[in-house]
């Protein structure tokens, strides 16, 4: 199907492109690889579309003491990008979609969209990173916590832009993001991004989010707080997964039940931290 | 630019090397503009839900699904098609890789199939066969089976010196 009749306009810089969004109702654009289906859909009708896709002052990864990635970078730029102390983010970008997918969908539309199954409101969630958002009155940082609300709900307002999204990096720690799908390249039926830094086998820094769960991206801060502090083994992997299901309640849909994607959930978090085990 | 609702706008779009200057509606999809603008009917509307990847073009050399892209966002860019892929009605390697190989039976995936094969190879590094079916697993095939798909791609890869 084809969108509904919709106006377009490409500005030419960041500046244009508030100034538009504050006087007309618009949804941006960038890849469109959310936003199209919802078009077609007819879920969304926007009046306008404001295409920011090929804005190259959005567009960047920036490597140092905080690594920041522009919001109109590609899927597949990350993914053959490996920035130390972030690795997960490389994992979860070649995780998320397909080969043509990630060559065309953008990060910050990704994480504006905040769908509650997408790769990276967890991911982001567990590296704790600041949303950098502008509008015509100025910029304002938002932590990931924060800026995500709920299904397609963020801190964003109607005429802010994502500009891009910041994070430090986690030196030492080992990082992860593991998705369980029901068919290549859907959406994760549960996704865990799980960061971890231990010291002779004892949990020194830990964070667990999963995607998919919840109507947000779920930190399951206390299986987080037994595990801080403990020896990392058998006992403690298995009593912090059954507390990381405590808390929580899955939807049920098509692609699995609440009961089923507790077990997941379970099951995902108590494999990797064992691999973790073993291979420290 | 701006075009109001209804109105359309000026794109200048190159295709398999020819440049084209149309008329639009900004609603209108990729693969819509190709197939009914420019006649090139050889990229297929299959799911029309970003699924399957039988629409898949090169859109400035990176494979993308045409049935999630509008036409505007093509403005001053080039796009390859299957119909861009030989050249003096000969097959590209690709394409004679999957005749020897069978790795077609209805064929109406094929088109993407081949395009997404051309991106994957472009870099010219030996693939895995695991890999292989990693980077096409945004192209669906419901008759083959994909075996002789990725034989077709890893056979295109050694034949191309990777």
């Amino acid at each position: 199907m084809y969108p509904a009749q919709v106006g377009y306009y490409k500005p030419e810089s960041l500046g244009e492109a508030l100034d538009f969004l504050e006087k007309h109702e618009s949804k941006i654009i960038a890849g469109g690889q959310s936003l199209i289906p919802m078009l077609k859909l007819r879920i969304l009708n926007p009046k306008y579309l404001v295409d920011i896709g090929d804005l190259k002052e959005l567009s960047f990864i920036r490597e140092g003491d905080v690594i920041s990635i522009g919001a109109t970078t590609r899927h597949s730029e990350l993914v053959s990008k490996r920035l130390p102390g972030a690795e997960i983010i490389q994992e979860t970008a070649s995780k998320v979609g397909d080969v043509q997918v990630r060559n065309m969908g953008t990060v910050g539309g990704s994480v504006s969209n905040a769908d509650p199954s997408a790769d990276y409101p967890a991911m982001f969630s567990a590296l704790e990173a600041t949303m950098v958002i502008r509008s015509k009155a100025g910029t304002r940082e938002v932590n990931a916590l924060d800026f995500f609300k709920g299904p397609f709900n963020t801190a964003l307002g109607q005429s802010d832009i994502l500009e891009q999204v910041k994070v430090k990096p986690l030196r030492g720690y080992k990082q992860v993001y593991r998705k369980i799908v029901r068919r290549a390249g859907d959406f994760a039926l549960v996704g865990l991004a799980l960061v971890l830094k231990a010291n002779a086998g004892v949990v020194e820094d830990v964070r667990i989010a999963f995607t998919g769960v919840s109507d947000k991206p779920y930190r399951a801060i206390k299986a987080e707080e037994a595990l801080r502090g403990s020896k990392l083994d058998s006992s403690s992997i298995s009593k912090a997964s059954e507390i990381a299901v405590e808390g929580v309640n899955p939807p049920s849909d098509s692609r699995g039940s609440s009961m089923y994607r507790k077990e997941v959930m379970k099951r995902l978090l108590r494999n990797t931290l064992e691999e973790m085990k073993d291979a420290s | 630019m701006l075009a109001e609702p209804g109105q359309r706008v000026k794109i200048k779009v190159k295709v398999n090397g020819v440049e084209y200057e149309e008329e639009v509606e900004p609603r209108k999809l990729l693969v819509d503009f190709l197939r009914e603008n420019l006649n090139l009917t050889g990229t297929k509307i299959g799911c029309d839900t970003t699924t399957c990847g039988a629409c898949t073009v090169l859109v400035n050399g990176k494979s993308v699904k045409s049935c999630t892209m509008l036409a505007v966002q093509a403005n001053n860019k080039e796009v390859v098609t299957i119909e861009g892929l030989s050249t003096d009605s000969r097959l590209s390697v690709v394409q004679q890789a999957f005749k020897d190989n069978f790795a077609l039976q209805c064929g109406f995936c094929t088109a993407g199939m081949i395009v997404q094969a051309h991106y994957i190879l472009k870099e010219k590094k030996p693939l895995s066969e695991e890999e292989v079916r990693d980077l096409i697993h945004g192209n669906i095939c419901r008759c083959t089976g994909y075996q002789n798909i990725v034989n077709a791609i890893m056979d295109a890869s050694r034949r191309m010196g990777a």
